[in-house]
């Protein structure tokens, strides 16, 4: 079975719980066994969203994860940026892992949200898509469907 | 024991944090102005039982004469920091030994 590794940035924007429960259920449906990681914060907002893990069955500290990542651990990375933290986050993972990877980068100031794009793009040969979003997941889910779609072609 | 850079800064006092709550790049360019000499490593290359996180090439700072090491230090809700630490000199060679420039 194919293996997917969503990474998850500083839980502090609304949209990116949701938009985790929702990558996990479609990343499933396209035969991808998916594992979440994140910061413990992170991880207690998806544990109270789906409490019996209906979508979200593994889940791994972002830290504990990182210190035993090894290249092609994961067949599909997929990491949701709304902080210059979370860009190096996913440009460490993306290097370490060497595979297929998409950013989706997030954020309300267009100004801010193409910075941490652009960084993305000069440091990875990943796929990034960025919305305008923060409260509201609709744009990002939107920019999502479309690059999972691209990425199966 | 090998040293780890976690335990470390929690228990020990002997560290100096040159800037906290930053950006990557400015993180860098601190690390870059502030050491005599500066070595460029890849993005997750374990440093002191860590691995280092950032954008490649990521830059580590290197001052024999005090004996110290700077580098740079991301949390995800915090964002990264550059500490500057007190190694032994074989500690100081095998991080110059990553130097990938």
């Amino acid at each position: 079975m194919k293996r997917a590794l969503i990474l998850l940035g500083c839980p502090e924007a609304p949209s990116q719980t949701p938009m985790a429960v929702y990558a996990v259920y479609k990343l499933t449906k396209m035969g991808y066994e998916v594992t979440v990681a994140s910061t413990p914060s992170a991880m207690k907002l998806l544990e109270v969203s789906d409490p019996e893990g209906y979508y979200v069955s593994n889940k791994v500290d972002i830290e504990s994860c990182l210190s035993k990542l090894d290249e092609e651990s994961y067949d599909l990375l997929v990491g949701f940026v709304h902080k210059d933290a979370a860009v190096s986050y996913f440009v460490t993972f993306y290097h370490i892992l060497n595979v297929k990877s998409l950013a989706v980068v997030f954020e309300r100031d267009s100004d801010i949200m193409e910075n941490l794009a652009k960084d993305i793009m000069e440091s990875t040969d990943a796929n990034v898509v960025s919305a305008r979003a923060y409260h509201n997941p609709t744009p990002i889910r939107v920019k999502f469907d479309r690059a999972i779609k691209h990425l199966e072609e | 024991m090998s040293f780890c850079l976690e335990t470390y800064l929690h228990e020990s006092e002997n560290y100096q944090i040159l800037i906290s709550r930053a950006g990557f790049k400015e993180c860098k360019k601190l690390i870059i102005d502030h050491s005599p000499e500066v070595i460029y490593v890849k993005a997750g290359e374990k440093i002191l039982g860590v691995r280092i996180i950032g954008i490649p090439p990521i830059a580590i700072g290197i001052n024999e004469e005090e004996g110290t090491v700077t580098l740079p230090y991301t949390k995800p809700c915090y964002g990264t920091a550059v500490v500057e630490l007190p190694l032994d000199k074989n500690e100081l060679e095998s991080i110059r030994s990553l130097n990938t420039k």
